[in-house]
């Protein structure tokens, strides 16, 4: 028996394969290589400043995906069903954001709820209250951008559940609500928790529309990726302060992931 | 229970137009598949909204267009069954049965041991539905609308799914429980064999309407119309003209035959344009004398052999249509049919049915 020698074809593609791969890999292992060599880097993972940047994440993204569930859920069901009018418009709408620069929506979000904006002018005029650079912006900007994956997601895991189902389930005494609640979202449950992750982890690393509709302030509207960007810009925490925050995000991003995988598997099962 | 439903409703280019009663009693309504029967049933449940007319139960209006009356689906109470089921796949069999109950878990769990039980369903209240054979979720389905007390069972080609001993056991068990039950049921469906075992009444669909309605036996052998008579299942139709009437009989021109029919609608005057229906298992074929009436030679054109049947296409020797005849093994053996291809024909009178003449005849 002769074994058959690899072809050309066969030894390009595994090269191709493995400088992939090590593009990948290799600034993850810049990442974790410099934060074992620099002792600073880890020191500034214990420093406040990162902790309050954690939390000023933490408390954001989940208020946006809280939003964005509360939001999203009704209308990507309406738009699976085709229920609304001008659902087409909304659709193309909702696709806008995910393809927009997040700095076009920082932009765009100061013009409607910014002091000088559509909304925002009349607001301040009336109460007194100004959104932009408060927490609440934040959300606003996260929410904006991180939203629609969510609805995407949700949209066409509603659209894989048979509208019989439901129209079956009313016949037997059940109330529309009671439906959505015991059949349709059970039956979306896969999707509908993919877009949730897919939707905060597009939140968490949300820099563009916040920094410009929301700015950078420490404790208050400084996410971690701004906060990692002031670091660089001669910020307190320096480049290892960068370079520790960069892996808190890392940590956060892998468990998303890990997350993410699960509800796949469960999904499938 | 009474049923009283008349409405038209518009669906793209169909257009239902039915009226519909039924009391205690089993409805099949009949007819080829795209005849309007799944639409029906599912107005009748609420799913779909007429333009016009209005659907009554027990006195209690369902639906009135003029009215403005639409009580909603889930408070009309009917066993609404489709073929595909429509089991909760993530939910065990009991919760699937229990769905809209109210009440705490185990009452609920109880009556749904209950409604289980009553269709032969033990042990299987724990399963997930989709680990159930067809038969077994089949009975499923008509526990679940049966846990609740309905009103009017909706039955839309329940038993098409399944195999053929299961479908004869299902339905001899469906006419037990609507008997004990009491309870009316619309059966819906396009098998004739299903139709004549199940109904109390048979109401025939084609093309969004009625074409008739009443006792099985006497639309099968009476049909109001060639197209009644064609979903039913005959082979054997004749454009012909009344040549004279008797009080008994009335003799009909079919080509260079004659017959004399003793089955016909009523108003029939000589010189109508008539069709003509025989079933081809009625059509004789003799040995012997030449029979006082209807009687004609024929010969043997083609045969097709299905099953233990044999269907003849005889053509009369003094020309005019081909007349189909369906005939068993046996007597086809007996009689040597496979040899001889020459025969005398008969049609006794009975088995002659003469209707209005409507619509084109197939060329």
């Amino acid at each position: 028996m002769t074994l058959r020698r690899p072809s050309g074809i066969t030894l390009a593609v595994v090269l191709l394969a493995t400088v992939f791969a090590l593009f990948f890999l290799l600034p993850f292992a810049g990442l974790i290589w410099r934060a074992i060599e620099d002792p600073r880097a880890r020191e500034a993972l214990g420093d406040p400043a990162v902790g309050t940047a954690l939390r000023v994440s933490l408390i954001t993204t989940l208020i946006s995906v809280a939003l964005s569930l509360l939001f999203g859920t009704p209308v990507a069901y309406l738009l699976a069903r085709r229920q609304i009018p001008g659902g087409a418009v909304l659709d193309a709408l909702l696709d806008l954001p995910i393809v927009l620069p997040p700095t076009v929506a920082g932009v765009a979000l100061l013009t409607a709820f910014g002091r000088r904006g559509l909304l925002g002018e009349p607001i301040e005029a009336f109460t007194g209250l100004s959104l932009p650079f408060t927490m609440l912006a934040v959300i606003v900007a996260q929410t904006f951008v991180a939203a629609p994956l969510y609805v995407r997601a949700a949209r066409a895991g509603f659209e894989a559940v048979d509208p019989e189902l439901e129209a079956i389930a009313r016949t037997l005494g059940a109330s529309r609500a009671h439906v959505f609640r015991r059949i349709t979202i059970p039956l979306a449950r896969g999707p509908l928790l993919a877009g949730a992750v897919l939707c905060w982890a597009r939140a968490l690393g949300e820099l563009g529309a916040t920094l410009i509709f929301a700015g950078s302030l420490a404790g208050r509207t400084q996410t971690l990726p701004l906060a990692v960007i002031a670091a660089f810009e001669g910020g307190p925490l320096g480049l290892p302060g960068a370079v520790a925050l960069s892996l808190v995000l890392l940590a956060v991003a892998l468990l998303l992931l890990g997350t993410l995988r699960l509800v796949a598997k469960r999904g499938l099962a | 229970m009474t049923l009283d439903a008349a409405f038209t409703l518009t669906a793209g280019r169909f257009t239902l137009d039915v009226a519909i009663e039924a009391a205690d009693e089993i409805v099949v309504l009949f007819g080829a598949s795209g005849a309007g029967k799944s639409l029906t049933l599912r107005a009748i449940a609420g799913l779909v909204r007429p333009d016009r007319g209005h659907i009554t139960v027990d006195g209690e209006v369902l639906f009135d267009a003029a009215a403005g009356v639409d009580i909603p689906v889930e408070a009309r109470r009917m066993g609404y069954v489709v073929q595909e089921l429509a089991l909760f796949p993530h939910l065990p069999v009991w919760e699937n049965v229990a769905f809209a109950l109210a009440g705490t878990r185990p009452d609920r769990r109880r009556r749904a041991g209950v409604a289980l039980a009553a269709l032969g369903l033990e042990g299987v209240a724990d399963r997930s539905p989709g680990t159930l054979s067809g038969g077994q979720r089949q009975r499923v389905a008509l526990a679940r609308v049966l846990v609740r007390d309905v009103r009017l069972l909706l039955l839309d080609e329940p038993f098409s799914a399944l195999d053929d001993a299961i479908r004869r056991a299902l339905r001899l068990e469906l006419r037990r429980l609507q008997r004990e039950l009491g309870r009316g049921a619309l059966f819906v469906t396009h098998d004739l064999r299903e139709a004549y075992l199940l109904a109390d009444r048979l109401v025939v669909l084609d093309a969004g309407r009625v074409l008739q309605a009443g006792a099985p036996d006497e639309i099968f052998s009476r049909p109001h119309s060639r197209r009644v008579a064609e979903l039913l299942g005959v082979r054997n139709l004749y454009r012909g003209r009344v040549l004279a009437t008797a009080p008994d009989s009335i003799e009909v021109e079919i080509g260079p035959l004659r017959w004399r029919c003793a089955s016909w609608e009523a108003g029939l005057a000589v010189g109508d344009a008539v069709d003509v229906a025989v079933r081809s298992e009625r059509v004789v074929l003799r040995r012997g004398d030449r029979p006082a009436v209807n009687g004609l030679d024929a010969t043997i054109e083609a045969e097709e052999a299905y099953g233990a049947n044999h269907l003849l296409h005889l053509r009369p020797q003094v020309g005019g249509p081909t007349i189909e005849v369906d005939m068993p093994a046996r007597p086809y053996e007996v009689l040597g049919v496979a040899t001889k291809k020459d025969w005398l024909v008969e049609i006794p009178p009975a088995d002659l049915h003469v209707m209005r003449a409507t619509g084109d005849v197939p060329a």
